[in-house]
């Protein structure tokens, strides 16, 4: 049954149901990749390396394996690997060994370039005879090469360890349980192994050793020793910082050939006999100390981010540290343990999946996600738009990152593909080439997936053969026709129009026609802006020719916008029909339009909307429908939800203008306000007094800047005083209801405006004109609650400190 | 959208006229004997609708012991409705 014609009752390798020889699963090109690895060992040729000759041997000629391989039948090697029970188990033995060992190895890097305790066991008497092929060890039946996998379960990590290319289908467990099964040796063999794991860094680097070029012995075998066993690894040989330190006796499956491939990497680094390497700062600082054995008990100071606790390679260490270390040791190796066992419990559906059952399901998802997105690649916006209108609409408006609409693709990916991107690149740290190369193919399998869709054809009919009929497809974007009536042309479309608009432009359905005709102007300019094209370079002819266009375009469905707004019919005066733009405004809809307009319009246009706006101030359904009706408290509810939405929607698209308007557009306004409207009845309103609270305020902020000529300011007294003079006799009818109606905020905000600007005489009179109403208001506030109270007093104060007081005066 | 585009403030089919009550309070029959109150926020080729803050009316005919028919009315109160288009009889303006 074996391979090599074994004698498969050789007790010591046989002797077990489950025990598998390293030579049960020969890989015939292992010791080829193992003898390349070595390859400055001159002395391997073809022949050396080639394990298949055994094939040609006859089963029953076993006598020869002796000759073939060196077999030596009775070199017993421990094989016991349970280190951390065993060795507690002859703790006691180790320490005599240790002493021993101390004392014993001055003496050892002398006798031979191999000093090892091992190299008895691997010098068979067999292999002496035969040409030194680099991979004498393996002729040895009872050779254990993969020490260093298991003394990687003491978190030392010996990279420099020589490859096991043959051992890779064999995991760390199965190896455990086959040497489970033999029993500790007490022949010096295994002392000589009990010891290599006191120095458990020690044996590899001496297997390294041999095959190093003549040159390479520069560098004493005991310097490298005295370092070694001080637990301390050239940088090279520890583990890179995101690879766990250990797998730990835990059964992980990748653990075993993880390790492998690691130290199958590892050597050529350590070959070329090169200088710098020992001349590197951590052995600059640790000079060579090759005849003073360093006791172990001696924790090496910790270096470098990944070395913050000693390397506790075995529990006699453990025993040696200082109890604040132990502790500190314990609580870091509970911490490892327990991260083993996270990643044991992750790694438990790994390899549930192979590549491609992963590559099937990305490719099913993205094909989700393309038809998701609708078309992506479609060079036309509109698709995309008709996807997810509402969003681009949105997004717009609040002012998001513009849309590339020449690349939807793109915004796309980094929708969807570069976030999936960072997080893989954020958690495969020491993979962000493989990261890259998902999201390379990713989005290669996107462009794929929508390339198949375009190329699809588009079928829109079905004929199926022998049928008489055809079936019409469907879908939610193309929906099949059912009627196909042509449309009037546009030209004779737009007859009857004309008809109605000749009518009347005030009765309420030619209002909302208007109020339509503006929405789908806004709307379509709203498409516009998405569509705007890159703002063209100099010399590019076409795209300046196509920015003129657009333009163009943009300015006609201004026009279109303006003409539907009604703005500049004219104002006919004591006319019972409201003026249509006012009209317009009446509608909830007009008042929500109002910021999408002026987001769409000039200055020019909007100061002639807030002009419209401040003349028709006494008609406006807001101030007309808000009258106080004596016996009532507020307005009805449907006039103060028009109130609530105009404050929302109007003022602040007019008070943004204000702010910037130049102080003589103010000071024609106000004249407006005085001139054309009936002041008591604007005054008596919420919107008129914010109107006119705007306007007072802006002239406060013109004269505090100093930007208000002389001749400026002075007209604007005039017209204060006008106002001051019409206002003063209704001052208390300003207030909303009594004085236990609710809000009032906004009058105590007007009066402030006014008397900021007031003269002293004036403040006078306003003081005295709503005297009773502060005092009534300050009395009434102490009733209620602290923090109504406080608000009520806050906005009384808001006037008093307007005019220099301040209602703690008052007591 | 397309739509709203090329249609503009002209009224060329009758929806036309139900875009103009968009945001309006209107009346709807439907079949069943119901008749619905709201807001219009939405409406499509099919008379599918969405209404706000509506109220539906319920006339139900219950015959008593005289065999006498008597109407009774039962009223709902909704935010928001869809309305399947397929059961709209009439949308009316209410002014």
């Amino acid at each position: 049954m074996s391979f090599f014609g074994f004698n498969t009752n050789l007790p010591r390798d046989r002797d077990g149901p489950g025990a598998r020889g390293f030579f049960e699963n020969p890989d015939p090109f292992a010791e080829v990749a193992r003898a390349n690895a070595l390859e400055d060992d001159d002395a391997i040729d073809f022949e050396d390396t080639y394990d298949g000759l055994g094939d040609q041997l006859p089963d029953d000629q076993d006598e020869f394996n002796d000759d073939t391989f060196g077999g030596a039948p009775d070199k017993s090697v421990g094989r016991d690997f349970d280190f951390f029970g065993k060795t507690a188990q002859v703790s006691d033995a180790i320490g005599e060994e240790q002493v021993r060992f101390s004392l014993q190895n001055p003496n050892a890097p002398r006798v031979a370039p191999q000093p090892q305790p091992q190299v008895p066991v691997q010098q068979a008497p067999g292999v002496e005879t035969v040409k030194r092929s680099g991979y004498e060890k393996y002729s040895d039946p009872g050779y254990i090469p993969d020490l260093q996998a298991k003394s990687s379960v003491w978190g030392v990590s010996q990279k420099k360890a020589e490859p096991a290319p043959s051992r890779k289908m064999m995991s760390l467990e199965e190896v455990e349980a086959q040497m489970r099964q033999h029993p500790q040796h007490s022949s010096p063999a295994a002392q000589a192994f009990l010891r290599s794991m006191v120095e458990p860094a020690y044996p590899p680097q001496h297997q390294h050793l041999p095959t190093l070029p003549d040159g390479f012995p520069a560098v004493p075998p005991e310097f490298l020793q005295a370092q070694l066993k001080q637990g301390h690894l050239p940088p090279q040989m520890h583990p890179p910082p995101g690879m766990p330190e250990l797998y730990g006796p835990g059964p992980v499956p990748t653990g075993g050939p993880l390790h492998m491939m690691q130290t199958a990497n590892l050597p050529p680094q350590h070959m070329p006999p090169t200088g710098p390497r020992h001349a590197s700062p951590p052995q600059a600082q640790r000079p060579p100390q090759p005849q003073q054995p360093q006791p172990q008990q001696v924790p090496p100071p910790s270096r470098g981010s990944n070395n913050a606790m000693p390397v506790i390679t075995n529990p006699q260490q453990l025993m040696h540290l200082t109890e604040e270390q132990r502790n500190a040791y314990l609580v870091e190796d509970a911490k490892r343990a327990k991260r083993n066992h996270k990643i044991f419990l992750l790694s438990r559906g790994n390899g549930l999946m192979t590549p491609q059952d992963k590559n099937f399901i990305t490719r099913i998802q993205l094909q989700q996600l393309v038809a998701a997105a609708g078309n992506v690649a479609d060079s036309d916006p509109e698709a995309v738009l008709a996807e997810d209108f509402y969003y681009q609409v949105y997004s717009q408006i609040r002012g998001a990152p513009r849309q590339h609409p020449h690349q939807p693709l793109g915004h796309f990916a980094q929708t969807y593909l570069l976030q999936t991107g960072n997080r893989l690149g954020g958690h495969g740290r020491r993979n962000f080439q493989s990261a890259d190369n998902h999201m390379q193919r990713m989005q290669q399998q996107v462009q794929r997936a929508v390339e198949a869709a375009k190329a699809k054809p588009k079928n829109k009919q079905l004929i199926i053969e022998g049928s008489l009929g055809k079936i019409a497809f469907s879908n939610a974007k193309a929906p099949k026709p059912m009627l196909n009536i042509k449309r009037p042309d546009s030209s004779e479309g737009a007859k009857p129009k004309k008809l109605h608009s000749n009518l009347s432009l005030s009765d309420r359905k030619s209002i909302l026609t208007n109020l339509e005709g503006v929405y789908s102007a806004l709307m379509a300019m709203e498409d516009m802006e998405r569509t705007m094209p890159p703002p063209p370079e100099e010399g590019d002819a076409e795209a300046i020719q196509e920015h003129l266009e657009w333009r163009q375009k943009l300015h006609s469905l201004n026009q279109k916008l303006w003409h539907s707004l009604k703005v500049m019919e004219p104002i006919v005066p004591n006319s019972t029909t409201p003026h249509p733009f006012i009209a317009f405004l009446s509608y909830p809809k007009g008042k929500k339009a109002i910021p999408r307009i002026f987001r769409h319009i000039d200055q020019e246009q909007r100061v002639t909307i807030l002009t419209m706006i401040v003349v028709h101030l006494d008609s406006l359904d807001v101030v007309h429908q808000a009258q106080p009706v004596p016996g009532e408290a507020q307005p009805s509810l449907g006039v103060r939800e028009a109130i609530d939405l105009f404050s929302l929607a109007v003022m602040p698209c007019l008070l943004g203008y204000v702010n910037e308007a130049p102080f003589n557009i103010i000071i024609g306004l106000l004249g407006l306000v005085i001139n054309q409207t009936h002041v008591h009845t604007v005054a008596r309103t919420k919107v008129g007094l914010g109107i006119l609270t705007m306007l007072l305020s802006r002239a406060e902020i013109v004269k505090e800047a100093g930007q208000a000529s002389e001749h400026d300011w002075q007209q604007w007294v005039e017209k204060f005083n006008v106002l001051f003079d019409t206002l003063e006799p209704g001052l208390n009818d300003i207030f909303p209801g009594t004085i236990s109606s609710g809000d009032d905020m906004y009058v105590w905000q007007f009066l402030a405006a006014v008397g900021i600007g007031a003269s002293p005489e004036q403040q006078q009179r306003l003081v005295i004109a709503v005297k009773d109403r502060v005092m009534e208001t300050v009395g009434y506030s102490k009733t209620l609650p602290a923090d109504m109270g406080s608000q009520r007093l806050s906005n009384v104060n808001l006037f008093m400190r307007a005019i220099g007081l301040d209602v703690e005066l008052l007591g | 959208m397309a739509d709203t585009e090329d249609a503009g403030a002209s009224v060329s089919e009758p929806l036309d006229l139900v875009r103009l009550s968009l945001d309006e309070v209107v009346f709807v029959k439907l079949r069943g004997d119901r008749e619905l109150k709201g807001r219009l926020h939405a409406y499509d080729s099919h008379c599918n609708l969405v209404l706000g803050d509506v109220e539906e009316t319920i006339y139900v005919v219950e015959e008593d012991d005289n065999e006498e028919e008597t109407v009774r009315t039962i009223k709902k109160q909704e935010e928001m409705l869809f309305v399947r288009g397929d059961s709209v009889v009439l949308i009316s303006p209410q002014a």
